[in-house]
């Protein structure tokens, strides 16, 4: 089972983050569960200076700038080998 | 009828003041200044500032660093809040967080340069350094006063802040930054070498003036206000700036997935647009004169020299990044400007200028003070509050409460200061709200005076004591402070 979360107070950015990951996740076929996590006090218990910030599995894979949907699928791909 | 004549004077105070904002000089130096914006955003790598603060880092190298993180990382809340917490929790501690916070909204490139656009590079100027000053002095003060507290923050591990690499920026992307830097200067600066015409070309366009009565008919104007009306140019501006969303929003929101012909096609026309800006056109009775002024030279240049950096020396994913961060300044922030700007007009008409000058129109401690409890209680979008202060300064406020209003603005919302109290805690984020009060209204009175035409020597004298009584104060509460932990650890021995 996959966990992506996507931290950020639902600026542009992080929006856009979320649609990339959703969309990773569905070209790999790939049942994953998308977390938004907008509260502060939760964002920042991870290791991030700035948002948008995506985590998979518990990992911060990327933070303060947007992936594209190829990097996000080397990610997920990744952790399955973990 | 009368309350129709109102609303459609309101209406025309709205649509006269937008016109004004749209007008080739504005447009000149905000377009510029969004794509700087996104280049620093997209191409500086962030360890190259925040590597400075670390816990470890020495105080005298981690506040201007802090300070410089604020001028150039921090364009959006998206960075400023992640960033100020990281600092104060994880990194380099309460103070350098506060600089940086009070530095990030006042002096980031987009503020500085619409300031310096819309009111005057002194007043931009008088932002920068009163607020690098007073910002590493606020941090400075509010690391002393919770010197204890700032001990005992979480001991978690600064490995984020150090244990990046070193890499710096890469020299096309740097020369990149740097030449929008002049395309900047060359729409802006005015000196005679690019405001001087060095040729000119007559267009046998019929109508031309007519064409100009109907728009000023359309938007009347009054130059008493400072306002513009609406030129023939400014006219083909905003029809080209429309242009340039329509493709902009086909082109440049998928971005991630792939360059499409609408990319392309709407950098071209922020080019196009850039271009006509610095022209310099006269209408007249059949035939249109248009002025090839140096500006028209300085910015093709740059264009160009920008089109083969971009094209050619930077790769895909930064070619990308900077287009999408450009693009979402834009989004984020030009609506809302748009918005601002037409509801600043139409206050504008409702304002008697007897009130703020009854107020503010003096460099008095109450002016100044009214200036900054205005900018608490009042909330506006990011660079909202640079065309109020056009109001207010046309209305006949003084220069001075003019700017303790700006420093205080940005700095204090009741919202922003409702996010900082759940990282630092209410106590710590209400003593910050009291001191910006304090330094914004100090800032509006030395700038006042100096406007005023006081003596450097008696402005140097004024600042001396009140950092001298500051002092004073500080000291006595540290002594107290430490006082206090020895008769603590007196107790536990």
């Amino acid at each position: 089972m996959l966990t992506i979360k996507v931290l950020g107070t639902g600026c542009p950015n992080c929006k856009k983050v979320e649609a990339i990951a959703r969309q990773a996740a569905e070209l790999m076929g790939m049942q994953a569960e998308i977390i938004k996590v907008t509260d502060y006090s939760q964002i920042m218990e991870y290791a991030i200076l700035s948002t948008p910030g995506l985590v998979i599995n518990e990992k911060v894979v990327c933070s303060g700038r947007i992936p594209t949907p190829a990097e996000v699928t080397t990610w997920v791909a990744n952790s399955l080998e973990e | 009828m009368e309350i129709l004549d109102f609303l459609t004077k309101l209406l025309h105070g709205g649509l006269g003041n937008l016109a004004a904002y749209l007008a080739a000089h504005v447009l000149l130096c905000l377009a510029p200044a969004f794509y700087i914006a996104g280049a620093m955003t997209a191409l500086i790598p962030k360890e190259s500032v925040t590597r400075f603060l670390g816990r470890n880092t020495p105080k005298y190298v981690s506040y201007p660093a802090a300070a410089l993180a604020g001028s150039v990382l921090a364009v959006c809340s998206c960075t400023i809040v992640p960033l100020f917490a990281g600092i104060y929790k994880k990194g380099a501690g309460l103070g350098p967080a506060i600089t940086f916070l009070f530095f990030a909204p006042a002096a980031n490139i987009l503020a500085l340069v619409y300031t310096g656009g819309v009111i005057g590079a002194d007043l931009a100027f008088a932002r920068l350094t009163l607020s690098l000053a007073f910002g590493i002095g606020i941090g400075l003060i509010m690391a002393l006063i919770f010197s204890r507290a700032d001990i005992a923050h979480d001991k978690a591990t600064d490995a984020m802040f150090a244990a990046q690499s070193q890499k710096g920026m890469r020299r096309a992307a740097l020369a990149f930054l740097l030449i929008l830097v002049a395309l900047l200067l060359a729409g802006t600066l005015k000196v005679g070498l690019l405001t001087d015409s060095y040729a000119q070309v007559t267009l046998p366009v019929a109508g031309a003036n007519r064409f100009q009565e109907f728009l000023y008919q359309l938007v009347p104007y009054d130059a008493a206000k400072g306002e513009e009306g609406v030129t023939a140019q400014g006219a083909v501006l905003i029809v080209l700036l429309a242009l340039i969303g329509i493709a902009s929003w086909k082109g440049m929101e998928n971005i991630h997935s792939g360059f499409n012909r609408w990319t392309w096609l709407a950098i071209g026309l922020v080019g196009l647009t850039l271009l006509t800006a610095a022209l310099g056109v006269q209408p007249h009775a059949n035939r249109l004169e248009v002025l090839f002024t140096g500006k028209f030279f300085g910015v093709l240049l740059a264009l160009v020299a920008l089109a083969w950096l971009l094209r050619r020396q930077l790769t895909e994913d930064e070619q990308r990044d900077f287009l999408w961060e450009s693009w979402r300044f834009v989004k984020q922030i030009f609506p809302l400007l748009v918005a601002g700007v037409f509801a600043v007009g139409v206050i504008r008409v409702l304002i008697r200028p007897e009130w703020i000058q009854a107020l503010a129109g003096g460099n008095t401690l109450a002016g100044n003070l009214a200036g900054v409890v205005f900018g608490v209680f009042m909330y506006f979008p990011t660079l909202v509050e640079v065309p109020i202060a056009k109001m207010f300064l046309s209305l006949g406020m003084h220069r001075g409460p003019l700017l303790a209003y700006l420093m205080a603005d940005p700095e204090l919302s009741l919202q922003s200061v409702l996010i900082t109290a759940t990282i630092i805690g209410r106590l710590k984020a209400w003593v910050y709200v009291f001191w910006v009060a304090l330094f914004s209204t100090l800032a509006g009175l030395i700038y006042g005076a100096w406007i005023d035409g006081a003596s450097l020597g008696l402005l140097a004298l004024y600042l001396a004591s009140a950092m001298a009584a500051l002092a004073g104060l500080l000291w006595w509460m540290n002594r107290r402070n430490q006082a206090q932990v020895v008769a603590q650890s007196a107790s536990s021995d």
